[in-house]
């Protein structure tokens, strides 16, 4: 809590542009959420499939300040070793565009939502934890768990539970069949394809 | 539309001496493990694969010809607020259940707040057409049955792909059983009994739309997907209920 009010003197102190790099994991997460939240409204409501406005706003909020590689690696679990630094690429990159059009068709719900941050809890270090928030809106409120790693020098996060439900998990259990049945090249494979379709 | 009461505390004896005594203390919440990638793979028990594929197909070809043309009237016909008053009135019944099951994973506050959700909803929200009680910031609670036998320690047993029901397990599917016997609805004549629970599932359906796109976009194996969903969300309402969240 101290922390939090020295960190808002802090902020007012330095100006409004406190830069990405120098905010904690809440700050961050508050920042992201609210932005993203805002940018959403201020869109007309938005029919279903891929709205390349919304994909914008995820590009512009999220990208930066999400870690795709972790993410990568993560999905891909023990199997990220049994793959070439070359294939560990494609794979962060067809994975991320997924990811972000995911993310796209996810962000419409949040139109009439406000986030509200409820703790934060070590992983077991000081340089990773998980935000856990919840967005507040009309009906019963949806938690969104944020998990970030400070291990490059700035906060990015690796993981989001939605309701306890982490889009990473359920992609890992999708990556480890795909690796047993046709190797790692089946799952860059299927990323392509979906990615195309 | 009035429902019979009379069988509910009959049912729900029942249901409970079908179950056993066996009232294990909850276990001690596991400490918070780290995240995700410090866990090891989750083990899906799914014996029976095979078959659950089978029908999670005809549940695919059941919702392209029945369910999604039924929600697209049903969403088309009828405007938002009645819609919503819908909704709440069978959420109203569902508050008594989600109370009932707070109480028995001895969440008593909990219990109280949905307990005094139905009161406020029946009454002042004329019959639980309005859900006033959320305006006067009792939130709405979570949880059945399947989420008590959880707490309990009753593990998930196989995964299970019901027809037309949906993805479940088999502790959930007991839960499930649980609930219907417990039903009012249940007791009702074939005709209103079935209308009332299909008009339920057509208005349930129709505000999981967009879940349900979000699975059918992001998904390479709509089926893995599904069940990991699935799995993951029932694990985190019943760590959150042994943890008394």
């Amino acid at each position: 809590m101290r922390n939090t009010i020295a960190l808002l003197l802090l902020s007012l102190f330095v100006g409004a542009s406190v830069p990405a790099l120098a905010a904690g994991p809440e700050d961050l997460v508050k920042a992201m959420a609210s932005e993203v939240t805002a940018s959403v409204r201020s869109l007309p409501p938005a029919s279903n499939g891929v709205n390349p406005q919304l994909t914008a706003i995820i590009e512009r909020e999220l990208v930066p300040r999400f870690d795709f590689g972790r993410i990568s690696q993560i999905a891909m679990g023990r199997n990220w070793l049994k793959a070439s630094p070359s294939e560990q690429k494609q794979i962060t990159t067809e994975f991320s565009h997924l990811l972000i059009r995911t993310y796209s068709n996810a962000i419409n719900n949040l139109r009439d939502m406000d986030v509200a941050v409820r703790s934060t809890r070590s992983n077991g270090s000081d340089s990773d934890v998980t935000v856990r928030t919840q967005m507040v809106g009309r009906g019963s409120p949806t938690s969104i768990d944020y998990s970030l790693s400070n291990a490059t020098g700035s906060w990015k996060v690796y993981d989001v539970q939605v309701e306890g439900i982490s889009l990473v998990a359920a992609y890992r259990d999708e990556f480890t069949a795909l690796v047993s049945s046709d190797g790692v090249p089946g799952v860059i494979a299927a990323l392509k394809k979906k990615n195309t379709k | 539309m009035t429902l019979s009461l009379k069988h509910l505390p009959l049912a729900l004896l029942v249901s409970f001496a079908l179950l056993g005594a066996p009232v294990q203390a909850a276990k001690k919440p596991a400490p918070a493990t780290a995240a995700a990638q410090a866990e090891p793979e989750p083990a899906i028990l799914d014996p029976f694969e095979p078959l659950n594929r089978g029908v999670f197909m005809f549940n695919e070809a059941f919702d392209a010809v029945i369910t999604t043309p039924v929600k697209f009237l049903y969403t088309n016909l009828l405007p938002e607020p009645v819609r919503r008053g819908i909704g709440n009135v069978f959420g109203n019944l569902d508050d008594v259940y989600i109370g009932v099951n707070h109480g028995l994973q001895g969440r008593g506050n909990l219990a109280g707040n949905d307990f005094s959700r139905v009161l406020i909803n029946t009454s002042l929200g004329l019959g639980g057409l309005f859900d006033v009680a959320s305006d006067m910031g009792l939130a709405k609670g979570k949880g059945d049955y399947g989420v008590t036998l959880g707490v309990w320690g009753v593990g998930p047993g196989p995964y299970l792909v019901l027809p037309v029901l949906g993805v479940s397990t088999l502790r959930d599917t007991v839960g499930r059983g649980l609930r219907i016997a417990s039903d009012p609805r249940t007791y009702l004549e074939p005709i209103p009994s079935y209308s009332l629970t299909g008009a339920e599932y057509v208005h349930v359906r129709s505000t999981n739309s967009a879940t349900e796109d979000l699975i059918s976009s992001s998904s390479l194996d709509k089926y893995r997907f599904t069940r990991s969903l699935f799995l993951q969300r029932r694990d985190a309402l019943i760590s959150a209920a042994k943890q008394g969240n």
